[in-house]
Order: structure tokens, then C-alpha cells, then sequence
């Protein structure tokens, strides 16, 4: 059972999405690893075993599409949803255009997460 | 000749000669009349040392010449013929003869002619007694012919006679005279005699023709038959001849004078047969030969006579000349001794020999003196002058060229000095001797102290040209110069003879010449003083203004005889009055915009002056007196108080004033002045106010706007910062509501799962709670400072109040991916102030930060807020490392609506400074070292606010 639990892995700088998150994605059957920063996230050792990635946009330091972009460029590719405090349409439908698997606006329902990682990652 | 009035004695026998002694038997004339006879020893030889002489040269030519001695003729004595001479002049005759005689030629000339004419005779008469006889017996009258050579002989004395006949005579008289004599006495029938007197002259002819030829035809015939037969004997002498005049015959019997014919020629015509006997032509051998003598003698006496008249005539006038002289010098004499002038004269050596009245008597001295001691008159010349007056006249008298020497001489009658000048001039006679020195002295000390005076003031009246800083000039009266000052000439660098004339006209520039001559003509016509500015150029080039001033000097005419003038240079003063002048325009200009008037208050004397501007200010008519009362009359009545309060604290003592006054203008609005004055003692020592009114109501009003402005704008500034930060305060909420939304979730999961996760339920419901109070946290915050109220003090800790600031914040510095960094100091104290607005001006430099780094790309976004004390201060700073500012922005960047960005408005800062101004303390702003830019404020930590 446990080798059949898919990792997902968060990176947000707040600290409240890095505690409740992890244990809504529990409850739906996944594994998760929290980081603060996208230079944590890429300097660890979950990057090639992450199945999918919840990222925040705005970040200090590196952002959440320069993470995104940085991954591409590695020819890594893991299934991204990104979620922001800015309720910006613009933003959405930018990240789409870039690849995003999702952009949801927090605070967001737990069916609008599921769905998106039903989406990221179809054949769980 | 009567020797019978003479005794005879024989001297003696000189060679062949014999001499007798004539001494006259009157006692009173025996020295004088003494005579001297001559006879040869034998009455048919003669004497062997007698030398023949030729007609030309006739004895009594010698002898008269050569001596005193004049042989006055042959006579008969003791049946001889004897040469009888006399002495004019009384010399002893023993003595001449004795002295002459033994010469030998005296005898040998004298006689010669004698000798032989006496020889031939007596050769004649006795000798030849054969041919005489025969001559005689052929004559048939032997008595007769005797009688006739008796006569010859007597002709021949009386021809020798002829000399004493004709002595004095002229000689065309001598000729005449001897002509009719020969005429008579041979009984010729026409006689022709011509004597040439100078070579060249017209010779002298007469003709004389005897009655046998009265008819003119008959002498015509003669006269050109003589001149026909000269003509053609020319150079050679006429041959006898013998004529046919009329119906008769007639010989021509010619005889020439002088060896060559040259003295003359004589013809002797007779119609006698057997014309000219030997007697006769004797005799007139004899007579052609005394004739050409005597002519020769005459002539020359003549010529004698004329010279002695000449010198008569020339020692008469001569004689007139030196009467006249001597008249005129006497009247000279007289002239000097008179003179109204010393005079003198000195002889060739210097030693006074006549002084004139005048100087005796302004010397003192008498002419005796003078003359008895020759340094006499140096005495009276005053000691310092001595030497060189001693010199020059030594030097004068021993040159000969006279002197003119300046001296102090005493003046006897009342002992002072006095200049003198003493000139002397050189009298020379003929060979250049000198005769006298004649001098004058001539009383020049008037003279000598006038020019004195002159020199002195005209040194000065020179100096004082020369040396004043003003160019002087002196032009003619039709214009051209004459004089220019030495500082013209240094001025101008232009020489004497560059400026002669008209040529001082170059120094002008050339824009101001025409104008000027245009005058300078104008004044020359009017005759008028004026004045002229131009530029006149300076020796190195440079034009200078210059002020010319020229004035005409008139005659007791009125007629101009000089323009005398001065230029000055004005040059300084110019620029100054042109700039005064302009700056007075700027004043009155800056004032009118400044609504700025000044004025000035003497107290004592209530005398106050108004600027244009002032009364525009009050309203008042220009000029109109200004009194307190009338500035009263304006004062808007709530200020009377302060006016007078004002009045009176300026009165009772020198203060500097500074008030704000209200004027209520007539049409009921009301203008707001600032005042401000002065105080000083005036130029009489006075106390004077001089100060500025300047009318601020435009200013007050301008002011009470921007601040009702002002405080708008920051209503409007934080709506709008509200706006700005939506999306901020937004994710500030999101943030918990996505916790609690989350955890609400993942809580009711845990519920519903079996078994019930009640554990996990627990610890995400309370995680809920805990988000649930940071959105309450944030909104609050939000309503702290967004919220409508009123600004108040209170004591605010800076650092907490920027920590909420950047807490609002931080999601928007995130999302410009700003790197914050903080250095707050631990122990700041508080500072009384509004929180609220501080933060606003946090908040508003934080987000500026934000902005200025949204561009930077290449370099870290870093944003450093500091915090600290400094002495009473706290001080806040913001440095960023965006894209900084010109140093330009740095001056305005506070002022309303200035703005280096894009899309900004540019009263954020405005605003900011306002508040912080409002806390009593400054904003600024520095350009960092690196890119960037560093915002600062500081404030007192307490102040009584």
C-alpha cells in the first residue's frame, strides 16, 4: 500500500498552507513532503520522486514559475498546481499557457484540489 | 725868355757840354726862377756820348717825367745856341744837375734835339756858307735871304716855344692854336693836322684853309683829296704830292707823328713852286714833333686835371659824409648820455671809458671813478651773480663777441637789488678791429619777477594739467587742436603729432565720432559751452566712456580765441548708472510681481516714502502724502491694535519690526500684509525704519488652500493606497482563510473517516481557530489604518509601527520578489506623533522602494529599512537598490505633483513630508554609493507638540 502512495510535494513560503495541507493530502491517499522555498524544494532529493507539485506563486527569492521554468529546463517533468493569495484571472490563464496542470485562488475547496490532482496525475 | 733878366755864370764843363747858371738878378725870385743852360763845346761836332732820340720821345717828355726840370726853350747866347731849363718846383738846379748829371744821360737826351736841330742851322748859316751863298746869290737878294733864314731860325725858336705857350691848354685848343701859328707863320695856303690822342678814339683833325681857297668848293676838294690820299696810304707814309685844286696847282707836303704815323699826321699845303724849303719843312718837322709832344703831355694833364677833380670831388663829399657823421654822432652822444637807459662803452679791453648819466646816477658812482677803476661796476653787482657775470664778461671782451649778462646790480639810492641786463655789442673798424664794446643796462627785474610769477604758476598750472586724472585740451577757435594734456597722450597713446590738427579724432570710436563732430561743429557755430559722452580709446585698445566738457575762452571782443576742454573718464560710473538703471527697473519690476513695496519712516519727522508699489498695494493715489493716519485709515479695524502697538514700540526705541497687518480695502475684501523694517540712524542721525511691505494675501489665500488641499490629498492618497493595497490586504487574508479553509476541510475528512481520525480532527480544527484570528488581526490592522479619524499624539514606538507596516506589506514586497532586510535598533525610544500617519509615510516610501526595483533584472532586489536614534532624533531610512534618482529629482522630489514615474501622481512624498514636518522634523532623500536610492526621516523623540 505504501509503495502505491504517490508523493506530492508543497512549496510555499506560509506557514499555515505548509501545516493544514500536508494532512488534506493524507487524507486523499497521498504522500507529502512541505518546502519553504523553491530553493529548498530544488536542492533536495524529493525533486525525482515527486509525482506532482503544489506551488505557490509569489515567493521571496525564486517564484513559483521560475521554479516551474527551472524544472522545464532540467527536462524535468512534474505536474504543477499553482495556488495564490491573488484572485488575478490573468495570472491563471498565463500559468496555463506555461503548462500549469491548475492555478487555484486561495483560499480554495478540497474537491477543487482533488480535481486538479485527479487532473495532474490521471492514472493514480 | 729874356736872359738879360739873368745872371749868367759859367759852372763848369761836363764832358762836352757846357753849363751856365742863371741866377735872376731879383733877390726874391733868384732860388726860384734859377735856370740852367746847356751849350755844346763845339758848334760842329757833337758831343760823342750823345745818344739820337726819336721824335716820340722828346726832351722836354723826358726831362719832365724823369725830374723837375722843364727845358723852356733855345735861345742865343754869345752867339751860341743855348738850352735853357728851369725848376718849377725851386729844387736847387746845381744840386739836380750835379746829382743827374753825372748819369750822363740827361745831358744826352736834353740836347739832342737841341744839338742837332742848332747844328743843322749853323751848318747852314755858316759851314755850308757855299750853298748858302749860291742859295743866296740865286736869291739875287743875298740880304733878303739871310733875313729869311734869320726868320726861320726865329720859326724855329718860337715852334720850340710852343711847350711854354701851351702848357694848361686843352688839346683841340693846343691843336687849333698850333695850326694857325704854322699857317702864319710858313704862309701856307691850307694846313691838315690829325692826332690820334687814344687808341681807339676818334682822332682830332683841323684843317685850316688859307684865303687863296675860300670858295667851300675848293676846301671840300681839299679835304676829301686828303682824306682820299690817307685812305689809300694807309699803314705807309704819303708820298709828297703835288694837287690840282681848282685852276691851280698846289704841293702837298705830308709829315708823319711818331715813328709810325701812329700819334698823327700832318699836311701842309702850298701853292709856292719851290714849297716846302728846307726851312720849311725844318720847321715843320720840328713843329709836327713839339705838336705831338705836347698833345701827349696835354692829354695826359688832362687826364691828371680829371683825376685830381675826382678826388676833389670824392674828399669834398667825403668831407660832407664825415661833418654829417660827426653831427650825428654828437646827437648820438648826446642821445646816450640821455637815455632813459644805462649805457656805457667799454674799450677792446674791457675798461670802461664813457657811462651815461643814467647809470652814474642808479650807481652812485661818478664817470671818474668808473674810469679810474675799470672793476668799478662790478661792485655794485650783487655777490652771488659776480663770478658768473665776471666770465661772461671776460669771455665777451676777450672773444669780441660782446655779452648779454642777467645780473642783480644795487641800486644806490635805496641799496636794493635789482635784476638787471647788461648787453654789450662789438664795434669793429674797417679790418675788423675792435673799436669799443658799446652795452646798455636795462632794469629787467619787473620783467624778470613777472616771469618769475609766470614760470612758477605756469609750472603749477603744468604740473596740476598733467597730473589730474582728467585729460585737458586746448583747441583752436575754428576747431583743430592746439594743446593736448601728457595724460591725454598717455591715455590715448597717440603722440603730439599723431593727434596735431585734427588727428585726435582717431582716439574716438567709431560710433561715437560722428556724433560728436556734429556737436563739436554745433557748439563751435554757437559758441556755447557743452558737454559730450563718448568713447575714446585707451593706448592698448580699449574704449573707455568718457565725459568732454569744453568751454570757449573769449577776447574783451567776445571773439573765441581758444576752446579749452577736459574729457573724464566716466567709464565706471557709466557701467555703474547703466546697471543702477537697470537694476532699478528690476526692482520696480521685481516689486510690482513680489507685490512687494518698501518704504522708509524717520520717526522724528513723521517723513515717510513710499515705493510705487506700496501705494499700488494700498490702493492710494501716487504721490499722495503718506501720514500714519492714512496707513491708519487702511488698517482693517480688529488690527488697529496691532498697528499702533507697532507705532509705538518703533518710537520708544530702535528695534527691528516684523508684523502681519490686514487692510480692509474700500470694496469691503481684505488684503493680508507681512511687514517688515529696519532700524537705523540716518545720514543726520536720525532714527529711520527702512523696511517691505509685501502684500501675502495671495499667498495666505494660496496657503489656506493647499492645506484644505493638503488634507483632501490625503484622504484621497490613502483611498487610494486603499485601492493600491486590495490586493495586498487581499492575500493578507487569503493566507489564514486558506488555512482555515484547508484545515475546516481536511478536519471534517478526518471526522468522517472510520474510525474517526479525532486526534487529526483536533489539531486542524484548532489550527483553524488560529488562522481565523490572523484574518482577524489583518482586518483590524486594515481598519486602524485606513479608518477615518482624526490625527492624534500619542507615544508610538517607530519599530512596532514599521513591523505592522511591512506585515500589510509583505505580500506585495514578495510579489515584486523584494529581499527585506531589517535593522531596527533595539532601544528607541518612543516618540509622540500620530502612529497612523507615520505609518502612511512608512508604507508610501516602502512601496516608492518596491517600485524603483520592479525593473532591476540584474542585481538582487534588496531593500534595507533601518531604524535608530540619533541624539534627540529617531531616524528612519529606506534604501533600495532600484534605479535611483538624477540629481535633479533630488531638489523636487517632495514638491507636489512631481513625480519620476510613469504612471504616478507625484504627491505621495509631498504628502509624506508634510506629515513629517508636522512631527517637527525633515525628509530627504541621498543617492546611494552603489545603485539606488535612500529614503530618510528623522524626528525628535520629544518636542511639545
Amino acid at each position: 500500500m505504501i509503495e502505491t502512495q504517490l508523493l506530492i510535494s508543497v512549496v510555499d513560503d506560509d506557514q499555515s498552507v505548509r501545516e493544514s495541507l500536508p494532512d488534506l493530502l493524507k487524507e486523499f491517499g497521498f504522500a507529502a513532503q512541505v518546502f519553504s522555498s523553491a530553493e529548498e524544494f530544488l536542492a533536495s532529493d524529493t525533486v525525482m520522486k515527486t509525482k506532482c507539485l503544489i506551488l505557490d506563486i509569489a515567493m521571496p527569492g525564486m517564484t513559483g514559475p521560475e521554479l516551474h521554468r527551472e524544472l522545464e529546463r532540467r527536462r524535468l517533468t512534474i505536474p504543477v498546481i499553482f495556488i495564490t493569495g491573488h484572485r488575478d484571472e490573468a495570472v491563471r490563464s498565463r500559468m496555463h499557457e506555461e503548462g500549469a496542470v491548475e492555478c487555484l485562488f486561495k483560499p480554495f475547496s478540497d474537491t477543487a484540489l482533488l480535481e486538479a490532482l485527479n487532473k495532474a496525475v490521471p492514472d493514480r | 725868355m729874356d736872359l738879360s733878366e739873368y745872371i749868367l755864370e759859367p759852372l763848369r764843363k761836363d764832358g762836352e757840354f757846357t753849363l751856365y747858371r742863371g741866377q735872376h738878378r731879383n733877390p726874391e725870385h733868384a732860388r726860384r726862377s734859377s735856370i740852367l743852360l746847356m751849350a755844346p763845346m763845339s758848334r760842329h761836332r757833337a758831343p760823342s756820348n750823345l745818344i739820337q732820340v726819336g721824335h716820340e720821345r722828346s726832351l722836354s717828355y723826358e726831362l719832365d717825367l724823369a725830374w723837375d726840370v722843364r727845358p723852356i726853350g733855345v735861345v742865343q747866347h754869345d752867339k751860341q745856341p743855348v738850352l735853357v731849363l728851369e725848376n718849377p718846383a725851386g729844387e736847387p738846379l746845381e744840386a739836380l744837375i750835379r746829382q743827374r748829371m753825372e748819369t750822363g744821360q740827361f745831358c744826352r737826351i736834353a740836347l739832342v734835339k737841341a744839338f742837332e736841330e742848332i747844328k743843322r742851322l749853323n751848318d747852314r748859316l755858316q759851314g755850308e756858307n757855299v750853298t748858302l751863298r749860291e742859295q743866296v746869290d740865286h736869291a739875287s737878294d743875298p740880304a733878303l735871304e739871310i733875313k729869311h733864314l734869320r726868320r726861320c731860325i726865329n720859326d724855329l725858336a718860337g715852334v720850340l716855344m710852343f711847350p711854354v705857350v701851351w702848357r694848361g691848354r686843352e688839346p683841340a685848343e693846343i691843336l687849333a692854336t698850333f695850326v694857325d701859328s704854322l699857317m702864319a707863320m710858313l704862309k701856307l695856303d691850307f694846313f691838315y693836322a690829325r692826332v690820334m690822342l687814344k687808341a681807339g678814339e676818334r682822332p682830332l683833325e683841323v684843317l685850316r684853309v688859307g684865303p687863296s681857297y675860300q670858295t667851300s668848293e675848293e676846301s671840300g676838294q681839299i679835304s676829301e683829296l686828303i682824306a682820299e690820299w690817307i685812305k689809300e696810304r694807309r699803314g705807309e707814309p704819303p708820298p709828297q704830292a703835288r694837287r690840282q685844286i681848282g685852276n691851280r696847282e698846289i704841293a702837298f707836303f705830308p709829315m708823319r707823328m711818331g715813328i709810325e704815323g701812329e700819334l698823327g699826321l700832318i699836311v701842309a699845303g702850298s701853292q709856292r713852286a719851290e714849297f716846302p724849303k728846307q726851312t720849311e719843312s725844318l720847321v715843320l718837322g720840328v713843329a709836327a714833333n713839339q705838336l705831338a709832344i705836347r698833345l701827349q703831355q696835354a692829354l695826359l694833364l688832362s687826364e691828371q686835371k680829371r683825376a685830381a677833380s675826382e678826388l676833389d670831388r670824392r674828399v669834398a663829399k667825403r668831407t660832407r659824409q664825415l661833418a654829417e657823421i660827426n653831427e650825428e654822432l654828437q646827437l648820438q652822444a648826446e642821445m646816450l648820455q640821455h637815455l632813459p637807459v644805462s649805457a656805457w662803452t667799454l674799450k677792446p679791453d674791457g675798461t670802461p671809458d664813457f657811462v651815461n648819466q643814467v647809470w652814474l646816477e642808479f650807481s652812485g658812482q661818478t664817470l671818474d671813478f668808473v674810469r679810474s677803476h675799470p672793476e668799478a661796476w662790478m661792485t655794485a653787482v650783487h655777490p652771488e651773480d659776480r663770478e658768473t657775470a665776471s666770465r661772461a664778461f671776460r669771455d665777451g671782451v676777450r672773444s669780441g663777441k660782446g655779452f648779454a649778462i642777467e645780473t642783480r646790480s644795487l641800486r644806490a639810492k635805496d641799496g636794493t637789488y635789482r635784476w638787471h641786463l647788461q648787453q654789450a655789442v662789438v664795434l669793429r673798424d674797417a679790418e675788423g678791429k675792435v673799436v669799443k664794446f658799446v652795452g646798455t643796462t636795462t632794469d629787467i627785474d619787473d620783467q624778470k619777477r613777472a616771469e618769475e610769477e609766470l614760470r612758477t604758476s605756469e609750472g603749477k598750472l603744468r604740473r596740476v594739467i598733467d597730473t589730474i586724472p582728467t585729460l585737458s585740451w586746448c583747441n583752436l577757435p575754428d576747431g583743430p587742436n592746439e594743446f593736448l594734456s601728457k595724460s591725454w597722450h598717455e591715455y590715448t597713446g597717440l603722440s603730439p603729432e599723431e593727434a596735431h590738427g585734427w588727428g585726435w579724432s582717431a582716439a574716438f570710436h567709431p560710433d561715437d565720432l560722428l556724433p560728436f563732430m556734429k556737436r563739436w561743429q554745433e557748439l563751435l557755430i554757437s559758441g556755447q559751452p557743452g558737454e559730450i559722452e563718448a568713447r575714446l580709446r585707451r593706448y592698448d585698445g580699449e574704449y573707455r566712456w568718457f565725459l568732454i566738457r569744453v568751454a570757449p575762452f573769449r577776447d574783451e571782443t567776445g571773439a573765441i580765441l581758444r576752446w579749452y576742454g577736459t574729457s573724464t573718464d566716466i567709464h565706471d560710473q557709466k557701467l555703474a548708472q547703466n546697471q543702477a538703471l537697470r537694476s532699478e527697473a528690476f526692482l520696480a519690476e521685481a516689486q510690482h510681481l513680489a507685490r512687494l513695496g518698501s518704504f522708509s519712516w524717520r520717526v522724528s519727522t513723521g517723513d515717510i516714502k513710499w515705493s510705487e508699489q506700496l501705494y499700488r498695494i494700498f490702493e492710494f493715489d501716487p504721490g499722495i502724502s503718506v501720514t500714519l493716519d492714512l496707513i491708519g485709515s487702511r488698517i482693517h479695524p480688529e488690527d488697529l491694535p496691532v498697528l499702533d502697538s507697532m507705532i509705538g514700540s518703533a518710537q520708544r526705541a530702535q528695534t527691528d519690526l516684523e508684523y502681519q497687518l490686514r487692510l480692509l480695502m474700500p470694496d469691503g475684501s481684505i488684503k493680508f500684509l507681512h511687514l517688515v523694517a529696519h532700524a537705523s540712524p540716518d545720514h543726520e542721525g536720525q532714527l529711520e525704519y527702512v523696511g517691505a511691505v509685501q502684500d501675502v494675501t495671495q499667498r495666505q489665500l494660496a496657503e489656506a488652500a493647499l492645506a484644505k488641499a493638503r488634507s483632501e490629498l490625503a484622504k484621497v492618497t490613502r483611498i487610494m493606497s486603499l485601492g493600491v493595497l486590495t490586493a495586498s490586504i487581499a492575500h493578507e487574508v487569503n493566507q489564514p482563510l486558506s488555512g482555515i479553509v484547508t484545515n475546516a476541510s481536511t478536519c471534517l475528512r478526518m471526522l468522517d473517516s472510520t474510525p474517526p481520525n479525532l486526534e487529526g480532527a483536533r489539531e486542524t480544527a484548532r489550527r483553524a481557530i488560529r488562522d481565523g484570528n490572523r484574518a482577524s488581526d489583518v482586518i483590524s490592522r486594515l481598519r486602524a489604518l485606513f479608518g477615518k479619524r482624526e490625527v492624534t499624539a500619542e507615544p508610538v514606538d517607530l519599530n512596532e509601527a514599521v513591523r505592522e507596516v511591512i506585515a500589510l506589506s509583505l505580500s506585495d514586497l514578495q510579489r515584486h520578489r523584494v529581499i527585506l532586510q531589517l535593522e531596527l535598533s533595539e532601544r528607541l525610544p518612543l516618540l509622540n506623533g500620530d502612529r497612523i500617519q507615520l505609518q502612511q509615510v512608512v508604507l508610501n516610501l516602502l512601496r516608492n522602494a518596491s517600485e524603483a526595483m520592479s525593473g532591476v533584472e540584474d542585481r538582487p532586489r534588496r531593500l534595507l529599512i533601518t531604524t535608530e536614534q540619533q541624539g534627540k532624533d529617531i531616524r528612519l531610512t529606506v534604501q533600495d537598490s532600484g534605479v535611483g534618482l538624477a540629481p535633479s529629482d533630488v531638489e523636487r522630489l517632495f514638491e507636489s505633483f512631481y513625480t519620476t514615474k510613469e504612471d504616478g501622481m507625484g504627491i505621495g512624498l509631498s504628502i509624506s513630508r508634510s506629515i513629517i514636518e508636522a512631527h517637527h522634523g525633515r525628509i530627504w532623500v541621498t543617492a546611494n554609493a552603489g545603485p539606488g536610492a535612500t529614503f530618510a526621516f528623522s524626528i525628535p523623540c520629544e518636542h511639545s507638540s
